[in-house]
């Protein structure tokens, strides 16, 4: 276990501030990177060494919390504590802010794209999850405003195929929205957590959605449609979604990220003990009742909290991590023998 | 004398927590109230200022406006004890943010002393 994650870089992504989120393009050729320095910085390898190509400092008043590349790979989304969500273009290695959407009333904490790429949803301290739609000409209209939350929503994240948003909140639950009718409703609430839930990754098919939160533990959910043959009970047409493993003992703080890799399914996750872990399923337990090895732990991954981890859509084991140290690290993650 | 005393006392405590309790049901009722009106007028205001000239690119707007304007009419006014009303008020408010958003207009009103935004 002890070489399975290496260090190959690490770059001070935003001195003097804090890195809070990372995203990869889908080509997996460049990594944005967001901080406390209102800035989003545009990663790319030049040789062996990561550079800094682009430096997107225009846009937003306060911190820029998260990051999101459009499925396209030539729109960029950033979400900041201004309350507005940026959209910007990129035009070889320049990026030119092209809409400001306004709308929630305090810090927006998160932002993410449909795999269509037609919608974007956006999350707020004002515990509302907005879903906007994208027409040919960069305009953005908002389809929905849900209020299913009762406090901060820290994050969201589409389902990889279908037009199916999960959003992660300080009440403790994870909320399942789906599109009815000209409007977006709530189709599901994951309760389990004892804490704020911070983060949410699927895995590559969508089955199931990785939870990490503030109780020190990763909680996996598996979705079970309607009539299905072990017999949980769903309500209407509505799949239902069940806690079918609880990962708890190897995290000693919050849990801030969790990243499924859609090319391997390692699923590794960023902790307020300055540590990086890797987890591997174990493949000769039972798809209803999985269990996960721990394959990977980086102690000192950072000098302070982690905030995110991010693997390379494109190249296996690839995985990045930003970190309250400004930084943001590359790592080789190669699964250990014996797994 | 312990029982007459009691009973004195617990009569007495009832009826002033009625009362309190009325005033204070009256008073967030209002509160509802206000706010719901509010959105209504501001539905209606719009729905003529669209109305004079709707276009294909008005057509969600008049959508949100109706969808709001139902949900309006739905909503109990008669039945506070109704199990879903603040489901439903959120989702009126949802729908409400939405149709500023569309309009391009700021939910700004500050009826509260507080100043931020919309708070009732």
């Amino acid at each position: 276990m002890k070489d399975s994650l290496v260090l190959l870089a690490r770059v001070p992504a935003h001195p003097d501030s804090r890195c809070w989120f990372l995203a990869w393009n889908p080509a997996g050729t460049l990594l944005a990177s967001c901080g406390g320095d209102r800035r989003i910085r545009i990663w790319g390898t030049e040789g062996d060494s990561w550079i800094c190509k682009s430096v997107l400092s225009e846009g937003h008043q306060r911190t820029v919390r998260k990051v999101a590349w459009s499925p396209c790979g030539n729109y960029l989304a950033s979400a900041s504590f201004d309350a507005t969500t940026c959209i910007w273009k990129k035009n070889q290695d320049d990026f030119e802010c092209v809409t400001t959407l306004e709308g929630h009333e305090n810090e927006v904490k998160s932002v993410a794209w449909a795999p269509s790429g037609n919608l974007l949803a956006t999350c707020s301290r004002d515990k509302s999850v907005w879903v906007w739609e994208v027409d040919e000409e960069d305009e953005y209209e908002c389809v929905s405003v849900l209020n299913s939350h009762t406090q901060d929503v820290k994050h969201v994240v589409w389902h990889p195929s279908q037009e199916l948003l999960a959003s992660a909140s300080y009440d403790d639950t994870v909320k399942l929205y789906r599109e009815e009718e000209d409007d977006w409703v709530c189709c599901a609430t994951l309760e389990g957590h004892e804490s704020t839930v911070w983060s949410l990754a699927f895995d590559p098919s969508g089955q199931r959605l990785a939870s990490c939160s503030d109780d020190r533990t990763v909680r996996i959910w598996r979705q079970y449609l309607p009539g299905n043959e072990q017999g949980v009970a769903c309500s209407g047409s509505d799949p239902s979604w069940k806690c079918i493993c609880t990962l708890s003992g190897f995290h000693s703080r919050t849990i801030y990220d969790v990243a499924w890799c859609q090319l391997t399914g390692a699923l590794a996750t960023a902790c307020g003990d300055d540590a990086i872990r890797v987890f591997e399923e174990d493949p000769s337990s039972d798809p209803q009742q999985p269990t996960f090895s721990l394959a990977a732990h980086s102690r000192q991954a950072h000098s302070q909290d982690v905030n995110c981890v991010a693997w390379n859509p494109k190249e296996p084991g690839l995985l990045a991590s930003c970190s309250d140290d400004g930084e943001v690290a590359f790592w080789k993650y190669q699964r250990p023998e014996g797994l | 004398f312990h029982g007459e005393g009691y009973q004195e006392g617990y009569e007495d405590g009832s009826s002033l927590g009625r009362i309190e309790g009325r005033q204070h049901g009256a008073l967030r009722g209002a509160k509802i109230g206000s706010e719901i009106g509010c959105y209504q007028g501001f539905a209606f205001a719009w729905k003529h200022l669209l109305h004079s000239d709707a276009s294909e690119r008005d057509s969600r707007k008049m959508r949100v406006l109706e969808s709001l304007m139902g949900m309006i009419e739905k909503f109990p006014y008669d039945d506070p004890a109704y199990d879903r009303l603040h489901e439903d008020l959120d989702r009126i408010r949802g729908k409400f943010r939405q149709l500023c958003s569309l309009l391009n207009v700021q939910p700004d009103f500050k009826m509260s002393a507080e100043g931020s935004g919309l708070s009732f």
